[in-house]
């Protein structure tokens, strides 16, 4: 008779707590250092305190960051929790104020406390919680009912060298309401900005959401977005990245209500050692509701682009009109694509489709512009422009749209 | 104006053109038959400077200068243009938008200012109306939704708004209906001059009875071999190009 041994070893755990210790190094003299606060924030810090102790900084052993090595451009940071800035300027009929004198309104709360569950799909949350344990600095926009804002509402963060930052944007809303925001970011030096972003779309509301990431190439930017789209309301937004040595930018949008639609767009254009990471889930929830995921990378030098997109649609969500793609242009050897674009669908009557190309710039158009006298730089770049023009096209605001196309241009001139 | 002399191309290691020599003198149009496969695009591509092709042997001279080390655009802004057999699409880019960068990286090249935004839509409009182009076919994409015979015309548009020296027109007439066959022929007459050359390459002598050329050169297996007047066209029609086998 023979005795099989069954030795079970526990199961391994992709965290690396031990990388917490480094940006909790600051933790002690941040909180001795605020003021009195209700108690749901103070819970709220301590369970997420909790939470990133037991995991530490994302590391490429989760999945959800298997492409992006975040550790060792962050590693340094961590005994200054520098002051985040965001500046706007005034418009009319929006309620703008600092997040730290909202507290007490309960939508802000439910915004703040929601629960993300870990390893959400794509979106990991560990820098949800980062942001929570140094909660502090950010706004409220709020847009009452049925206002239509015309003009739109500028901004932009300014962070000093050499700290970790992270701040918070609490958006809302209202019924039939529409806003467009347009976010500048350029910091220059080395720095590591956390921002999280919340945005409620309630029923028939409408958001443009700008965002335009130029910070400085030593620089990390990771952004997390938890949108909220109500009956009939519209997320449209537009991600353009040009800065950072390190970028992430993770949205989840839930289309919670019939007829919700999001729109998410971005262009990445990176060069050098420039990394840039666009991971997205969409959660279709309710039926009728509309996604799209529009994105496009262009590499060159040794540049790093990522692209991880899924969208997930739930069991009620019959009707569901689900669209991604990921296109990226390689323009040199040394540069690199990875994509994971997914679907995971328990809905019956849904069209959906995913795809993710990687590829160069077509031979034949540009000799067939050089052969007309355009110069091979200026035909690229006219390549190039137009391969990228794609994720504009929703832009109502002329002014805005050529901003970002001579944004492009400028780009392309460096 | 176009001198080839004893020009060996080849693509992916396999030779096309076979010690090719042609003299396109000042003003004159010469036209090019020969069958399928026999190297004509082949020989317009290794003219306009397309990459990907190895030249063995032999020169290409444009007013006594060799051209074989210039860049495509730079073989325009010395005034060569090539009319392609199949235009290629350019989404995103338009056409208007298109034509304009040409022209001003042409006269950049040349070391003239820009063009003045009015009158280079004063030129565009009256190019397009003597080619049947409407306003919306400029604002789309180049070439893009185009149907076959617009790309054509299109050609020939880039070709009267660019004012080459030397035009290499491969098949236009391919493609095209008799009316605007005649329409695209006409384009190319108003251009024709005392200055200015053509090198047509067609398969058939219905284009050659509106563009009548000076010469007509019978391309085979990768060289002319046969040359003669705007009658050897009208022989071929008949004879097809049995005679001719390399
Ligand atoms: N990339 C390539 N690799 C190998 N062979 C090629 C390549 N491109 C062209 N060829 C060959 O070169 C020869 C000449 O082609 P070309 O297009 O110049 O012919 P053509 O005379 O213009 O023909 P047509 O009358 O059909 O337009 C053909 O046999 C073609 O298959
Ligand atoms: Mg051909």
């Amino acid at each position: 008779m023979t005795t099989a041994t069954v030795t079970k070893f526990p199961e391994k755990s992709p965290y690396q707590p031990d990388t917490a210790e480094g940006i909790l190094r600051a933790y002690d003299a941040f909180v001795a250092d605020i003021d009195d606060q209700p108690q749901w924030l103070v819970d709220l810090r301590k369970s997420s305190l909790k939470e990133f102790k037991r995991r530490g900084i994302p590391t490429p052993r989760i999945e959800g960051w298997k492409f992006t090595n975040l550790l060792p451009l962050v590693k340094g940071y961590g005994d200054k929790v520098g002051q985040i800035k965001v500046s706007h300027d005034k418009v009319d009929g929006v309620i703008i104020a600092p997040l730290m004198e909202m507290l007490d309104q309960d939508w802000v709360k439910a915004a703040l406390s929601e629960d993300m569950p870990p390893l959400q799909h794509n979106t990991e949350n560990t820098l949800w919680h980062l942001g929570n344990i140094y909660l502090r600095d950010g706004i409220v926009i709020d847009v009452p009912a049925n206002k239509e804002i015309k003009k739109p509402l500028e901004l932009l963060t300014s962070a000093a060298d050499g700290a970790f930052f992270t701040d918070r944007m609490v958006i809302r809303v209202q019924k039939n309401a529409r806003l467009t925001i347009v976010e500048d970011h350029w910091s220059k030096g080395t720095f590591w900005k956390n921002r999280l972003t919340h945005i409620v779309l309630e029923p028939g509301a409408k958001l443009t959401h700008i965002r335009m990431q130029d910070d400085s190439d030593k620089a990390v930017y990771t952004q997390t977005t938890n949108v909220h789209v109500g009956r009939d309301a519209v997320y449209d937004a537009v991600a353009f990245c040009t800065g950072a040595a390190l970028s992430r930018n993770q949205v989840r949008v839930t289309l919670d209500d019939t007829g919700a639609q999001c729109h998410l767009n971005g262009a990445n254009l990176l060069r050098g050692e420039q990394l840039g990471d666009t991971t997205i889930l969409v959660e279709h929830r309710a039926p009728h509701c509309q996604s799209n995921q529009n994105i496009r990378t262009v590499l060159d030098g040794r540049a790093h682009g990522v692209f991880q997109g899924k969208v997930h649609v739930h069991q009620p969500a019959q009707k569901t009109d689900g669209y991604q793609l990921s296109r990226a242009l390689i323009l040199s050897e040394g540069a690199e694509m990875d994509t994971k674009p997914e679907l995971e669908i328990y809905a019956d009557d849904v069209k959906c489709s995913h795809g993710a190309t990687t590829g160069q710039l077509d031979q034949e158009p540009l000799f067939y512009m050089q052969s007309r006298g355009i110069d091979a730089k200026s035909a690229k770049a006219l390549l190039i422009q137009a391969f990228i023009a794609e994720v504009f096209e929703n832009i109502k605001d002329e002014g805005l749209k050529t901003s970002l196309e001579r944004k492009v241009e400028a780009w392309l001139k460096q | 104006m176009l001198q080839i002399k004893n020009l060996h191309a080849s693509i992916d290691g396999k030779e096309i053109l076979k010690g090719l020599t042609l003299d396109i003198p000042d003003g004159q149009v010469h036209a090019i038959m020969g069958p399928n496969g026999s190297g004509k695009s082949t020989l317009s591509y290794v003219i306009a400077g397309r990459e990907g092709y190895e030249v063995t042997g032999g020169q290409i001279l444009l007013d006594g200068q060799d051209i074989m080390e210039m860049a495509p655009e730079e073989r325009a802004a010395a005034g060569l243009f090539l009319a392609f057999q199949y235009p290629v699409e350019i989404p995103g880019v338009a056409m208007t938008m298109f034509l304009k960068t040409a022209i001003n990286s042409i006269r950049k090249q040349r070391g003239e200012g820009e063009i003045d935004a009015l009158d280079f839509l004063k030129l565009l409009k009256k190019k397009q109306a003597e080619l049947g182009m409407s306003d919306e076919m400029m604002k789309r994409a180049v070439n893009v939704g185009f149907s076959g015979g617009e790309k054509k015309r299109n050609e020939v548009l880039q070709m009267a708004m660019l004012e080459p020296r030397m035009a290499v027109l491969d098949e236009t007439d391919s493609g095209l209906d008799i009316d605007a066959l005649k329409v695209v022929a006409d384009g190319v007459n108003r251009l024709r001059n005392e200055k200015r050359s053509f090198l047509v390459i067609t398969h058939y002598q219905r284009l050659l009875d509106y563009i009548k050329p000076d010469v007509v050169h019978v391309m085979a297996a990768g060289k002319i071999v046969k040359t003669g007047g705007p009658e050897l066209a009208a022989e071929l029609e008949k004879t097809g190009y049995a005679g001719y086998a390399a």
